[in-house]
């Protein structure tokens, strides 16, 4: 069965998006054309509007309507503090933890079996701002897993060699949670990363 | 770990089969294509999650069902534990630990040694077999070890990625070799430390099965030259990143990694000579047994308890004097065993419980 050509073309353009597999793109198309004109005419707006107003703040990668970003522009955080994410979804969530340091957005997924090499990242606008002399301490927040710890040393050598503290996230133990029934490699790693008190 | 209780639904040719197997030795009896491999298969698949047959996973369910389920009854020390893992055409496959999902490195799943007629090339067929028996019996022994080798792996794949795109000279490299270097030294250890142990299980052993007159020999063969009486982590790392810097033209121009444990072999001799050269087929039968054996001893002399033992159509391997030799040692053994056998079993020891499959279905025999 055929169906109307801009039937067909919502439900592809909605498989593009990630986690949206043939059957969704199919329900949601659906939805759209059922539900009122005005909620789908305005979903179709925020879609423009946000894509013509956000930008990655030209200070620290951040999404924003406002260049500098609210973040930048915020006096009372410490610019000292500069904390390293790959993607704005990770500010905010480091965001909810109460962290009141500047960031520095990489905004591409790194993958080293990827097509593109480490080495091709531009690094210049974070070296340059550690070379200011106005950052303190450089917190990498980057995923504990291969990719993210090459990362992050590919990105302490880069910084090594201007005077700045260089620190990562901990793994470990969960808030709450009990050692009896924590599994042993996450042990593991909170013992290497024990702390004194 | 005794397997008190074990059901199947549509699981290849056994379409309901429920079975209460004995403490000790279970024989399936019964002639070809009936079923007897495929209930070996699915205790093997209750406890790791994947087959040891080749094949797509669906091939697990029977051809007319679109899900199969195996669910499994079994004592770890004086705990009863129930594990189920359900494979569906449609959906990921489900694995539960007494009702809870669990991951396949859940430390209450079930641990069993698997022998087959493969294992008679563990001797004599190449490297990767022989890492494979270490890595098997390692990886149900120690979690840690299993994450780390997968970590390894995850870093090999990467560093050879590297060197194929030609970026052998970059920084990039030089911080995951740092890395791999890190891993390598970790899994060469453990492997080390678990080769001697397994030797001082496999020497009495082998004495039983050879009536004392040939010496066994373990020893765990690094790839590359270690110049130094003792080994530790930090000897390891050290030579692995000096021979593989002295490598590295040579890695770049070949695009792979020309050092690291997925180099390494187990060299196993007889009366000093090594097994895989020299061993005659008597001796290779008799120290694929042996390892198998020390295996399963080797894993209750580390865990605590003993796993279950399955043995796939491996006295058609063997003369009638090894024949009786391991049915015996099965058969007053501590630990629980599962034999499939397509040929009727000569002077069977008694307090084994016998069952014949056929056509799918199981029966026991009085």
């Amino acid at each position: 069965m055929r169906l109307t050509r801009s039937l067909e073309n919502l439900i592809e353009q909605l498989q593009k998006l990630p986690t949206i597999g043939p059957k969704t793109a199919q329900r949601l198309a659906l939805h759209l054309l059922k539900a009122p004109e005005a909620q789908a005419k305005a979903l179709a707006e925020a879609i423009v509007a946000a894509r013509d107003t956000v930008r990655p703040c030209s200070q620290c990668g951040y999404l924003t309507e406002t260049d500098p970003c609210i973040i930048c522009r915020d006096p009372s955080r410490d610019k000292a503090l500069l904390c390293i994410a790959e993607e704005t979804s990770d500010v905010m969530a480091i965001e909810r933890s109460g962290y009141r340091g500047h960031y520095y957005v990489i905004n591409k997924e790194f993958k080293l079996m990827g097509d593109r090499s480490l080495e091709d990242l531009d690094f210049t606008p974070l070296l340059s701002k550690v070379s200011s002399g106005e950052v303190r301490e450089l917190i990498l927040a980057l995923n504990p897993d291969i990719d993210g710890e090459v990362l992050s040393r590919y990105i302490a050598s880069l910084t090594a060699p201007y005077p700045v503290r260089i620190t990562r996230l901990a793994h470990g133990l969960p808030v709450g949670g009990d050692i009896e029934y924590t599994d042993e490699i996450t042990l593991r790693k909170a013992i290497e990363g024990r702390k004194e008190i | 770990m005794r397997l008190n209780e074990i059901r199947l639904n549509q699981f290849r040719n056994l379409i309901q089969v429920k079975l209460r197997p004995q403490p000790g030795l279970n024989i399936f009896g019964g002639a070809n294509a009936q079923g007897k491999t495929n209930l070996l298969e699915a205790v093997f698949v209750l406890a790791t999650t994947t087959s040891f047959r080749s094949g797509k996973e669906a091939n697990l369910i029977n051809h007319q069902a679109s899900r199969c389920t195996i669910e499994g009854i079994y004592n770890k020390q004086d705990r009863s534990i129930e594990a189920r893992l359900s494979i569906d055409r449609e959906k990921a496959k489900l694995f539960e630990i007494n009702s809870k999902k669990a991951y396949r490195s859940h430390d209450d799943r079930l641990r069993v040694v698997l022998f087959t007629p493969d294992d008679l090339y563990l001797i004599k067929g190449s490297p990767v077999r022989r890492r494979q028996y270490l890595d098997f019996a390692l990886s149900q022994i120690s979690r840690p070890y299993a994450y780390e080798l997968n970590n390894y792996l995850g870093l090999l794949k990467r560093r050879n990625d590297m060197l194929r795109k030609d970026q052998g000279k970059s920084r990039v490299f030089d911080i995951t070799n740092e890395l791999f270097v890190k891993s390598a030294a970790e899994v060469a250890l453990s492997r080390i430390r678990y080769v001697h142990r397994l030797q001082e299980t496999a020497i009495p052993i082998y004495e039983r099965l050879t009536g004392g007159t040939e010496r066994l020999q373990l020893r765990y063969a690094l790839s590359f030259a270690v110049d130094s009486d003792t080994i530790n982590l930090d000897i390891l790392r050290e030579h692995l990143l000096r021979i593989g810097h002295e490598k590295r033209t040579q890695e770049i121009l070949r695009r792979n990694s020309l050092i690291g444990p997925h180099l390494d072999d187990l060299n196993i001799y007889v009366d000093d000579k090594l097994a895989r050269l020299f061993a005659s087929q008597g001796q290779q039968r008799n120290l694929a047994v042996g390892l198998k054996l020390a295996e399963i001893y080797c894993f209750a002399a580390i865990s605590g308890y003993y796993p279950v033992f399955l043995l796939d159509e491996v006295l058609a391997e063997l003369d009638q004097q090894r024949k009786i030799l391991l049915l015996q040692e099965l058969a007053r053994a501590k630990y629980q065993s599962f034999l499939s056998s397509v040929e009727t079993i000569p002077s069977l020891p008694p307090d084994v419980a016998w069952y014949t499959v056929q056509n799918g279905t199981i029966t026991r025999k009085e």
